[in-house]
This record gives C-alpha cells, sequence and structure tokens, in this order.
C-alpha cells in the first residue's frame, strides 16, 4: 500500500512537473515550420531554429586524356542550428554528415548588443569574397568558382561585423581550423582579414554591390601551404590545376575585389582575388621571393519566369530565391572562370572553364540544377605531375537539393 | 522513522509545485519593484524572432529620452492575436502598440487603448487598395466579378481582405470562400481564397489561376509583390480612396507623463539623427504624426468597414 500511495505520489508530481513548462510554452512561444523548425518567445529574448541541407550530386564526364569517371556523390548532409539567448547572444552550430563524420561547419557564439556591431566568436567563415560568404544553399553555381582556392576558409577566431542600411564592414582574428591536428608541434598558423561592401543601390529587384577584401596568413610552424582545385564540378577528385607543396613560406598576402549587379530577373556578378606568397630565402644571401597567384570569373544570370536574385544588404551576399508562382522559377546562367596557379618556378597551371547552368526552384527550399563544365587546361596543369597536362574534359554535374 | 523523514515522492511534489509557480511569484514581484521602469512595446506577431528586430531598437530610442521619468528600460511582448494582445494591455503588460488601424480601433473598443499618433509606415501616411484583373479577361468593373473568383491575402489583412472585402458587400455582391482556387464560385456570388502572400495574388491572376486580387498600391508598385512582367498584363478596375496606413497605441492607464513624453518623443524623431536607425528598423518608418480630424474621419470609415466585414464573417 506505501508502494502504491509513493506511485501515485510521484505520477502527481511528474504531472504537475510536465504541466507547468507546457502551459507556459503555449503562451509564450510562436512555433513556425518552413521545412525545419523554429520556436521563438514572444518577448524576443530566446529563439532557436533548427534546419538542414541535402545536396546529392551525380557527375558525368567526357573524358580527354585522364581517366575521371561517372559517378555520384552525397555532396552534403548537413544540420543547421542557430539560436538567441538574453536578447543580444546568438548561437550557430552546424555539421555535415556527408563524408560519414561529422564535419563541424559553423560553430560560433555572437554578441548583438553593441548597437549596429555584431561580435562573433568561434569557427566560422572569414570575411572575404561574395561567393564564399553566400550560403552553398543560394549560389548560383553547383560548385565555387575556381578561384576560390585562394579565398582563406573557415578558422576558429573572432570578427567584429558594423552593418548599416548600406553598407558592411567586417575585420577579424584567427587561428586554424577546428581540425588542426593537435599533436602537431609548433604554433598554430594565424590569419587576419577585413572585408567591406557597399549597396549603392538596393530595392526588391535592383541592386548595385562592390566589395573589397584583404587577408594576411602567416603558416604554421611547417611553414608550407599548396594550392589546388577540381574543375568547377566535385564527383571526380582530379585536381588539374595544383601548386605542389611550396615551403619556408613567411606569409600568404590576398586581396580581392567583387562586384554586382540586379536588374529585375537579370544578373551579373564577378571577383578577382590575388593571393601573394613570400618564401624564405634559401640563404642569408639570397632575397626573399614571391610568387603571384590570380583568378578572375565573371557570370550572368536570368530567371526566365522573371524572379531575381535576392541580395541582401545587411550582410553584402545573397540569399534564397522565392519562386514567384506555384510552378517554380526556371534560372539559366554562364560563367567564365580563370585559375591561375603558375608563376616563377612554380607551374601549378592554369585552367580556365565555362559552366552552363540551369537550375528549377521547384519552391523555397527545393532545387534542381544541371551544370555543364568545359575545362580548358593547359600543359603545366597536371595535378602537380599525377596525370597528363593540357587536358580538357567536359562535365555535366546533376544535383538535387532540399533546404529546410 | 518515516514521519521524521520526506519521501522522494514528497520532495518530487514540492519541486513541481516550485516549478510552476515560484517564476510567477517572482515575476509578480519584479512587476511590483521594477514594472513602473520599464516601457513595453507590443505587436500582434507570427514571427516573433523577425519582429523583435523591429521593435527593440524603437523601444530603447524612446527610452532614451525618457530617464528624468524614471523609465530605464525598453522591452518587448508581442501576442499571437488581437485577442492576446487585448489581455496585455487590458493588464498593463504592454504599453505601447504599433499595429494597422483597423486592430488598432479594436484595441480602442476593447481594451481601452488610446490612439496616439499616426505612423508614416515604410514612408507613407495613407494607402488605397487596388483591385486588379488581367487586361484580357472581360472585366471591367466589380459588379463583373459576380461569379469569378477573387484573391484575398490572409483575413488579418487590412488592405488585402478588410478593405476589399468590406467594398465587395458595399457594392451588393455576395462573398463565399473557396477550399481552392479551382473551384467554381456560385453565379450570383464571389468566391474568394487566401493567397498568404502578395506575390501569389500577382501571379495567380497573372495566370489565371483566379479572376482578381486586391492589396495596396505600395504593393501594385512594389517589384517583388507586383513584378513589371505581370503588371504590364493587369489593369485596376477599382481603388478606394487612401487610408491610414497605421496607428500607435498605448494602453489607457499608462502613466499620461510617460504617454505625452512618448507623443513628444515620437514626433519629433524623424529630425533626430540618432533615430535614423531605430525608424529603419521600425518598418522604414519615415515620421509620426498627430491624430488629426481627417485622421479621424478616416478611422470612421474604417469602423464602417470592419462592422460591416465582422457582421458578414461572424467575427
Amino acid at each position: 500500500m506505501i508502494f502504491g500511495r509513493m506511485q501515485r505520489q510521484l505520477m502527481t508530481a511528474m504531472v504537475v512537473l510536465l504541466a507547468a513548462p507546457a502551459t507556459a510554452l503555449a503562451a509564450d512561444v510562436a512555433v513556425t515550420t518552413d521545412g525545419g523548425i523554429e520556436v521563438s518567445r514572444y518577448d524576443g529574448s530566446a529563439w532557436f531554429k533548427v534546419g538542414g541541407r541535402v545536396m546529392v550530386d551525380g557527375g558525368f564526364y567526357a573524358e580527354d586524356e585522364v581517366t575521371l569517371g561517372d559517378g555520384t556523390e552525397l555532396r552534403r548532409a548537413r544540420i543547421d542550428v542557430e539560436g538567441g539567448v538574453s536578447h543580444n547572444w546568438e548561437f550557430e552550430f552546424s555539421a555535415d554528415f556527408a563524408d560519414g563524420d561529422a564535419d563541424v561547419k559553423d560553430a560560433a557564439l555572437s554578441y548583438l548588443g553593441l548597437d549596429s556591431t555584431q561580435i562573433t566568436i568561434g569557427q566560422q567563415k572569414i570575411p572575404f569574397s561574395l561567393e564564399e560568404l553566400t550560403s552553398s544553399k543560394h549560389t548560383t553555381f553547383l560548385e565555387p568558382a575556381l578561384l576560390n582556392e585562394l579565398v582563406p576558409s573557415r578558422k576558429i577566431g573572432i570578427t567584429a561585423i558594423y552593418r548599416s542600411s548600406a553598407w558592411t564592414t567586417a575585420a577579424g582574428v584567427y587561428g586554424e581550423e577546428f581540425d588542426d591536428d593537435a599533436d602537431d608541434e609548433g604554433n598554430e598558423g594565424w590569419c587576419v582579414a577585413a572585408r567591406a561592401t557597399i549597396a549603392p543601390v538596393h530595392d526588391d529587384r535592383h541592386a548595385v554591390h562592390f566589395g573589397a577584401n584583404v587577408a594576411l596568413e602567416i603558416p604554421d610552424t611547417e611553414r608550407k601551404i599548396s594550392y589546388d582545385t577540381r574543375p568547377e564540378a566535385h564527383v571526380a577528385g582530379v585536381k588539374y590545376v595544383d601548386t605542389g607543396k611550396i615551403r619556408g613560406v613567411e606569409d600568404v598576402r590576398a586581396w580581392g575585389l567583387d562586384a554586382a549587379v540586379v536588374m529585375g530577373s537579370f544578373s551579373l556578378q564577378g571577383e578577382y582575388v590575388v593571393a601573394t606568397v613570400a618564401q624564405e630565402p634559401e640563404d642569408e644571401r639570397a632575397s626573399s621571393k614571391e610568387y603571384e597567384f590570380t583568378g578572375w570569373y565573371a557570370y550572368a544570370s536570368w530567371f526566365v519566369t522573371g524572379e531575381s536574385r535576392d541580395y541582401k544588404v545587411n550582410k553584402g551576399a545573397f540569399g534564397r530565391v522565392k519562386p514567384y508562382g506555384t510552378s517554380g522559377a526556371l534560372e539559366l546562367s554562364v560563367r567564365y572562370s580563370v585559375l591561375d596557379l603558375t608563376d616563377g618556378e612554380i607551374e601549378g597551371g592554369e585552367e580556365a572553364n565555362i559552366t552552363l547552368g540551369a537550375s528549377w526552384y521547384a519552391n523555397r527550399n527545393v532545387r534542381l540544377t544541371a551544370n555543364y563544365v568545359i575545362v580548358d587546361n593547359d600543359e603545366c596543369a597536371d595535378a602537380d605531375g599525377d596525370v597528363e597536362g593540357d587536358d580538357d574534359p567536359h562535365i555535366l554535374s546533376v544535383r538535387c537539393q532540399v533546404c529546410f | 522513522m518515516r514521519s521524521g523523514r520526506w519521501s522522494i515522492a514528497q520532495i518530487l511534489i514540492v519541486m513541481a509545485i516550485s516549478v510552476a509557480f515560484v517564476p510567477s511569484q517572482l515575476s509578480a514581484a519584479r512587476d511590483g519593484d521594477e514594472r513602473s521602469h520599464v516601457l513595453v512595446i507590443g505587436k500582434v506577431s507570427d514571427n516573433p524572432k523577425k519582429h523583435y528586430g523591429y521593435l527593440k531598437p524603437m523601444v530603447d530610442y524612446a527610452v532614451s529620452m525618457m530617464g528624468d521619468l524614471g523609465i530605464t528600460r525598453g522591452e518587448v511582448l508581442m501576442a499571437p492575436s488581437n485577442e492576446v494582445m487585448i489581455e496585455y494591455l487590458k493588464a498593463g503588460r504592454v504599453d505601447w502598440v504599433t499595429e494597422a488601424p483597423f486592430s488598432a480601433l479594436i484595441f480602442r473598443d476593447e481594451a481601452e487603448a488610446v490612439l496616439l499618433l499616426r505612423k508614416w509606415k515604410r514612408g507613407v501616411p495613407k494607402y488605397r487598395t487596388v483591385f486588379f484583373v488581367r487586361k484580357d479577361s472581360g472585366i471591367a468593373t466589380l459588379a463583373d466579378l459576380r461569379g469569378r473568383t477573387m484573391a484575398f491575402e490572409d483575413d488579418g489583412s487590412s488592405s488585402a481582405f478588410f478593405v476589399p472585402a468590406s467594398v465587395l458587400l458595399g457594392t451588393g455582391l455576395k462573398l463565399v470562400p473557396l477550399a481552392s482556387p479551382r473551384d467554381v464560385p456560385p453565379d450570383d456570388a464571389v468566391g474568394y481564397v487566401y493567397s498568404h502572400e502578395e506575390i501569389n495574388s500577382s501571379v495567380w491572376v497573372y495566370r489565371g489561376i483566379v479572376d482578381a486580387a486586391a492589396f495596396n498600391d505600395l504593393d501594385w508598385n512594389k517589384e517583388d509583390h507586383m513584378p513589371a512582367f505581370c503588371r504590364d498584363d493587369m489593369q485596376i478596375i477599382y481603388q478606394t480612396e487612401p487610408m491610414t496606413r497605421a496607428i500607435e497605441v498605448v494602453r489607457g492607464d499608462l502613466d499620461p507623463a510617460v504617454r505625452e513624453r512618448l507623443r513628444s518623443v515620437l514626433l519629433l524623431a524623424h529630425e533626430d539623427p540618432s533615430a535614423v536607425d531605430a525608424l529603419w528598423a521600425y518598418q522604414k518608418t519615415a515620421r509620426f504624426d498627430e491624430i488629426d480630424a481627417g485622421v479621424i474621419a478616416d478611422l470612421r470609415t474604417m469602423e464602417s468597414m470592419l462592422s460591416e466585414v465582422c457582421e458578414e464573417f461572424g467575427e
């Protein structure tokens, strides 16, 4: 009997414990979904959102010299969690499981209590390059342009971002990526970067954007770096342009300019990036060497169904395409892209890609895209000696993407 | 042995009661001690995360001008519906609300709120509702909509539901809801559906999914709500007189000194460089002005529209 009474008391306690928060929940929070879920308090003090993206790719190669191999790939399978607490603090965490392991992308905490300035600490994108800072969910083409290899990748650090109604500035100091090997001896590399954007014109369907970027990277104690990249498709792994390891690197200075124009359903975008690698002298009597690598691209996009690319002035980047009608949006695009990794005795090769793109946005969340890439490699683009140079394949890449 | 010790279940019950009631008691105590130092702004919202960004800079700006009145902090409290906001106003949990005129009138009538100022939301004091159809539809007047389909935005929209519904009722047309835009309405009525977004209204008319739609003239000229390629094939068959766009409301028992300070701060905000960011965040508000005789006449017209629509739709 005593045990029975105890059970009843426990049941009562559990009911009261569960009922009280449930009552508060119903009154205090709004729950919305656009595939994912967003929960926010009506006093604005806290919110969280769970979303994600799944991108399934297929690659088909019209090979020239080198065997590349058709295939499929889970390009991204990512969960994104973000939220806000105590009005002025926000967090973001995203991890990609496409490779079978959890690959942390963003893991950062932001403070927003300084008027229009946001301070972000953690693993994050470096403020450099319009295409890099546009989410992979919203880029016009399946893969970033070749010059993305010269753009600093995500790192752990601190960024201050000021946003106004027409321009942004951002600057930060960073260490290395989260998965840098902790057993490595010596100091990590570090990096400083800054970016400014201005949009003298920006309304619902028009925008003029200019961006300028600078970065200085100091490599870790091993003092070696390399640049290599695939053509603008991801299934096959051959990276034709490849500098090989450059040793004795003192620093890498990069700068870049980007611009975009949106005129209703038509838009243009382009970037130019230069990375200069300073190599220490071989002996005291020699002078240090510098190698300059450059990349640029320009592209045009046209929405046959009338939509516009969505320029986000407070981010200085592009956002989600929203189809106008129930039958979705159709976008046609073309990009010309060049990366030159040859300078002096570094013969990493030069590659140019012409990419023809077509995307059908079934709705805000689902997108089907096909890119046809025409590759033009020079004789030095030989994957650091692993394949024949002057290999010019054509590649058809397709993707089925859902973002929620 | 048992009489001198608490069982686990008893401890859990005490914890449960604590969780359930202590926060509200603490909140009540805080209310008593601190509430008079806080100015709370509110809005009816289905997206509190988004709208918090609209409201917080504005309430912070207003509070920055009220230190001598003992107001030291600005807070936000949004509500999921007019009914909940009415309760908040009655209970003194929200001091100041920014809303469309129809909701403002409801708060005045149901919660004894005071209409404070007119807000130039998105830069304009007034807007019109326009009814539009395809040029090749053969529809030239509102009467031609009998037996046709019409898209409203949603049943909470002023310019894209209350006003056009009132206009159609005033024309002697009967409104019947349709389950789908493809459904056929009765010959003697206008069938209506909710499109939920302005762009859907535009594209549905453009593609012939519905025969007509209505929203405000700002949306008519907004490219992402009415793209040029759609507008080129459309014609406006009716537009209303200009009507007040938005109203600032305060609770009736707000300290008169705070109310009057808020009024004067908002009236001068457009001349204050330090208010630029707050006004921009506050739905791109250009300025605030007094509720003069013209606005009052406007509100009377809208009041009769509200009554007519509520009577027809049983709200």
